[in-house]
């Protein structure tokens, strides 16, 4: 097949990155043009996406892969290069469209802020290291895109760094990362150790593991290898227990909790596992541990979901929960039903993200305690968040029913149990949407409230993003294994389990229907839980206190050892230094007693220096 | 010994870059006689810069016409012996007269029209004077022979007694000049008296001779040798400026003109450094290494003082106030480094000491020459040559700084810079021959002298200057600048072409030793 657009795949991170460089280089002083600039670019790299993804759609398309000798020591040699194949050329149409949506959205959302060509600097760069990540045909040009899109994210999270909240959640998006980071890193070290000829390719890493039993590298260090590298997949895709980053991460503006915190990043981690899919599928534990911790952490978001009264807040936990599905699906072996769920999920969940970032704009407020009866004034917002919250709440005919579907009847076929776990999470998931959704479009308006529709630059990305969360699903349904045949080249894995479809539409229906009970009718009061069980409400408002118990396990004791050190640093460090700068100091003093002008006495310290050496060289012959 | 061949004319080609060399010195001598007194002498400065760029022109063809030696079927030799093997034409030599000259070009070229008249009366002796200064240093780098190898240092010596003192009206100048011309004196007096016992206990001046000699010179004469070799290592100490041999160099860089100093930093000390190659690697490291301790005690005292200089260097340029001064006690420690490879590698030879040496001696010359220019500006805008001098230099003039912080960092040492990777290379061949307390001073003394350079970034940016207006820059110095500093980021960034080059056409045997010419 013809691979012309592939040849150029170089190109899509080269336009943000081009849009950075500009933006950087031209200052503060073009706001305006500035957003456009940053706008036009991934709308360039997102033409050339498409064009990539249109030759390669037939499916029997060529990978296509270019790489160049980037250091060479000796004999050892690091390659960087790119390659394109069906994986890539997905996620680089997710995350050029859903950035260029993102970047058309802020121009009506951050519109009054002064830094607002700053802002579209840092998306640019960050859109440029997500493309060249995904472009990676190689571990270590992946970490280091890894790592430049964890910097961005740093930068973006903590665009208002007026507000102390937002340097703090920041620095902790930052330092919670850094833990999975150097997992990831110890794992690219091993591989590089023990990786025959020392490669680092995917492909190669590709062709040791999946004929293992070749018994190239021993299952024990396959297992660590594996372990490791969801160690950072975990802190990147915010699971348990490295969760407690994203929801803080909710300071940053709200385009960007769509474009990095919902979309593209954190399912970084997603695309690392299902890229070195094959490390993971030779080890049984390195399997058995990611489904349980993407089954775990699923519930365990969810529940967290249905207590929170901030709006991004809970579509935070959501993101979390919904990252746990497709850690779920690739640990019961379901490449399809991760990448599948990865793709709907960038799209509803963007969708919400930037419907909520439009209440905001409109209310300036985040706690859904104080909205109601948005509806009304915001039509457009709230039909858009409506179809978004049913496609993550799994209705069908919407894309979140199908993709969940895959990843449900895989784990069916594989554990009963995180099958059950799935579905009750599922069920958790409708009834927060269902809260989130009835408390703030439903209802009667809150006085003072002079909610008003978006501007039409924010609400175009909503419709464009809603139609995709309908019909993307489409692309891979029970009936129809296009999707998973295109992207793994095998059959179809997707069968149609009657017994899943109905349950998991059911769930999501009951869930929906016990929210409107609670929150539009009436019938179950809103503190039934709470008056019967208070405690309960409040460990889930508290969020199962794990920050609490990261301060006192982590923070504290980590600060004790850091005062420790601070005083060893004062006291002996600096007295060292104080010691030998004092000495040097000295030394110097005396050469320049030397040097005091009088030629006579060089000559004579010349004399008197080779009178020196010559006794102490010579001279130590002799005792 | 044959007979001493006489001059051809087919020999002139050989001798061609130095020949134009001392043509165009004559010529402009004349020039500058005849010229009226109101014409500019940047004429002459101009004219200087053509023969160093013809010269070199020669220097490249021979290279070029030189075998590399890789391939037997080539016949091409890989070196050219002339008159009676007392000059030899080979990579060793070439190379570092291309280093040389281009110093000497960028140092001719950055001072014209910076050099002010009230400061050099004798502004056109300031640029042809370059010219036989260059060509003794280049008699230095390709003799075979201990007569032609002193009659390189004297015409180098001298010429640069006479450049010292350009500063006529400058009192610290003459007293620069005259201390200069005392201590190259015991120099000279030191490396003759050694050189005249290996001529006794040889019976030859002629390296191929010396080293047949040497053999029965060991046996009944190794006191006398041990004299002979210290003798000549305190000359070259002296001529070197290493610690305790250093004290001159710092009134001498103070009172001489900016260029000068710049020219005593590299060429000077280059082509010292080329001697000392020739000469030790010739006659120390060929003596007998069973039953006599002689060739390690020699190369025990190298390392000495290597060790001596990096520490002494470094450790004065910290109370240093004044930039040229400072400079002079940085040239100290950087001639440590420079001598390492040659100090450690004798002993257990590993074949990468000359490229070692090279590099850093470019590396340190494109960022001595950079810095030098640098100061130079500044000297002529406020005649202030202390380190307060670059105060607020941000402001004045931005990309100056950016790339005189750029030249700082490879004067430190600090990645990515061609400083850094000459340091890296040298110290890596300290890791290699297991000399690790030579590294180890290498690094602690590297880490001390960040302390000196950073000290001029702080001024730069983070001190205001007592003048705000934007300092005037001209445009050879700006040109000389900005190519210093390209060099010093391009060797940092791709060493690899350059080293692979030089190991290309430079091999031990044929260009180092002289024994089968």
């Amino acid at each position: 097949m013809s691979t012309f657009f592939a040849q150029y795949a170089w190109l899509v991170p080269v336009f943000p990155f081009a849009a950075f460089a500009i933006l950087t280089a031209m200052g503060k002083g073009m706001s305006k043009t500035g957003a456009w600039i940053g706008t036009i670019a991934t709308f360039a790299s997102l033409v050339l996406s498409l064009c990539i993804a249109t030759e390669r759609l037939s499916g029997n398309a060529e990978d296509y892969s270019n790489q160049f000798t980037w250091i060479e020591i000796g004999n050892l040699k690091l390659h960087a290069g790119f390659e394109v194949t069906n994986l890539s050329t997905m996620m680089l149409v997710v995350v050029t469209l859903v950035g260029f949506l993102v970047n058309l959205y802020s121009q009506g959302y951050m519109k009054k802020d002064e830094r607002i060509s700053t802002f579209f600097a840092y998306v640019a760069l960050f859109t440029s290291s997500m493309l060249a990540l995904v472009l990676s045909d190689n571990l270590l040009t992946f970490y280091i895109f890894w790592e430049l899109v964890g910097v961005c994210s740093f930068l973006l999270v903590g665009f208002w760094y007026q507000k102390p909240e937002a340097r703090a959640a920041a620095k902790k998006a930052f330092i919670v990362t850094r833990i999975g980071d150097l997992g990831l890193l110890i794992a690219l070290l091993l591989l590089f150790w023990y990786m025959p000829g020392h490669a680092l390719d995917f492909t190669t890493i590709h062709n040791v593991f999946d004929s293992q039993g070749g018994g190239a590298i021993s299952t024990g260090i396959t297992t660590l290898i594996a372990l490791l590298i969801f160690l950072g997949a975990v802190g990147k895709s915010g699971q348990f227990p490295l969760h407690v980053w994203l929801p803080d991460a909710m300071e940053g503006p709200t385009p960007i909790s769509a474009l990095i915190h919902a979309a593209t990043m954190v399912a970084a981690g997603v695309f690392l596992v299902a890229r070195t899919f094959d490390i993971f599928d030779a080890s049984q534990v390195a399997m058995t541990t990611v489904a349980i911790v993407g089954a775990f952490t699923a519930i365990f978001a969810a529940t967290i979901g249905l207590a929170q009264n901030d709006i991004k807040r809970i579509l935070a936990y959501s993101t979390v929960s919904q990252l746990g599905y497709m850690m779920l699906a690739l640990g019961v072996g379901s490449v399809t039903g991760a990448m599948f769920h990865l793709l709907t999920h960038a799209f509803f969940k963007a969708l919400l993200f930037l419907g909520a970032g439009s209440v905001i704009h409109s209310v300036h407020t985040q706690d859904i305690r104080e909205m109601g009866g948005l509806g009304g004034k915001m039509k457009i917002t709230a039909w858009t968040f409506g179809i978004g919250a049913l496609a993550l709440s799994g209705i069908p005919p919407f894309s979140g029913f199908w993709s969940k579907d895959a990843i449900l009847t895989a784990a069916l076929d594989k554990q009963p149990i995180l099958f059950v776990v799935g579905i009750i999470a599922a069920f958790f998931t409708a009834l927060y949407m269902a809260r989130l959704f009835f408390l703030v479009f439903v209802g009667k308006q809150r006085e003072g409230q002079h909610a008003k529709e978006s501007p039409s630059v924010m609400t175009i990305p909503l419709i464009v993003l809603a139609i995709l969360a309908t019909v993307a699903g489409f692309v891979e349904t029970p009936f129809n294994g296009w999707f998973g045949h295109w992207l793994t080249g095998g059959d179809a894995e997707h069968h149609a389990s009657g017994l899943v479809m109905v349950v998991s539409a059911a769930v999501g229906l009951l869930g929906l229907y016990i929210g409107w009970l609670m929150y539009v009718k009436g019938t179950i009061r809103r503190d039934a839980v709470s008056s019967r069980m208070p405690g309960l409400v409040t460990v889930l408002e508290r969020k199962y206190y794990i920050d609490e118990l990261y301060q006192w396990l982590f923070v504290k004791p980590l600060q004790g050892f850091g005062k420790a050190l601070e005083l060893f640093d004062e006291y002996v460090v600096d007295g060292i230094v104080r010691l030998s700068g004092y000495s040097v100091s000295a030394l110097g003093r005396l050469n320049s007693r030397l040097q005091n002008g009088q030629v006579q006495t060089y000559a004579l310290t010349a004399i008197i220096g080779i009178v020196i050496l010559i006794v102490a060289i010579a001279g130590r012959r002799f005792w | 010994m044959e007979a001493l061949q006489t001059l051809s004319w087919s020999d002139t080609w050989y001798l061609a870059p130095e020949l134009v060399l001392s043509g165009f010195a004559i010529l402009l001598v004349i020039l500058d006689l005849l010229l009226p007194k109101r014409i500019n002498r940047n004429v002459i400065g101009w004219l200087t810069l053509v023969g160093l760029l013809v010269s070199a022109t020669f220097v490249v063809l021979l290279m070029l016409s030189l075998g590399d030696g890789t391939d037997p079927a080539d016949s091409t030799p890989e070196f050219y012996s002339l008159l009676g093997g007392s000059y030899r034409i080979d990579d060793f030599g070439n190379l570092l007269k291309l280093v040389f000259l281009g110093a000497s070009f960028f140092i001719v070229f950055s001072s014209l029209g910076t050099v002010r008249d009230t400061d050099v009366p004798v502004k056109a002796e300031l640029y042809y004077l370059v010219l036989p200064a260059a060509l003794g240093a280049m008699v230095m780098s390709s003799s075979g022979d201990l007569i032609t190898l002193f009659v390189g240092l004297e015409l180098l010596s001298i010429t640069t007694y006479i450049l010292v003192a350009t500063r006529k009206r400058n009192r610290l100048s003459s007293e620069a000049a005259f201390k200069y011309v005392v201590m190259g004196g015991v120099a000279s007096a030191f490396i003759l008296y050694g050189m005249s016992f290996l001529y006794g206990l040889t019976g030859g001046t002629n390296f191929a001779f010396i080293a047949q000699g040497l053999g029965s010179a060991i046996e009944n004469f190794e006191a006398l040798l041990y004299i002979c070799f210290f003798l000549m290592i305190a000359g070259f100490a002296v001529k070197l400026a290493l610690a305790p041999f250093h004290v001159w160099a710092a009134d001498v860089y103070q009172g001489a003109p900016t260029p000068v100093t710049a020219f005593l930093a590299v060429v000077a000390k280059g082509a010292a450094f080329a001697m000392l190659y020739r000469i030790f690697m010739n006659s120390a490291f060929l003596t007998p290494a069973d039953g006599s301790f002689l060739q390690k005690d020699v190369f025990i005292a190298l390392s000495v003082l290597a060790a001596a200089a990096m520490i002494v260097g470094t450790v004065g340029a910290l109370r240093q106030k004044n930039v040229k001064r400072l400079l002079a006690l940085s040239g100290v420690a950087n001639a440590g480094i420079l001598l390492t490879p040659l100090a450690i590698n004798l002993t257990e030879m590993h074949a990468s000491l000359f490229s070692e040496f090279i590099y850093f001696l470019i590396a340190y010359s494109f960022m001595n020459i950079g810095a030098f220019s640098v100061l130079t500006i500044l000297t002529r805008d406020s005649g202030n040559e202390s380190i307060s001098g670059f105060a607020g230099l941000y402001h004045r003039a931005p990309w100056t700084a950016v790339a005189m912080t750029i030249l700082l960092c490879s004067l430190a040492g600090l990645p990515v810079t061609g400083g850094f990777m000459g340091k890296l290379l040298i110290l890596f061949g300290t890791f290699q021959t297991h000399t690790y307390w030579l590294g180890a001073v290498i690094l602690v003394t590297t880490v001390i002298s960040y302390a000196v350079y950073f000290s001029f970034i702080r001024q730069m940016f983070m001190r205001s200057g007592t003048v705000d207006a934007k300092l005037k820059m001209s445009v050879p110095a700006t040109i000389t600048i900005w190519v210093c500093t390209i060099v010093t980021l391009v060797l940092g960034f791709m060493p690899v072409p350059l080293l692979e080059g030089i190991d290309h056409i430079f091999s031990i045997p044929a260009d180092l030793l002289v024994i089968q010419g």
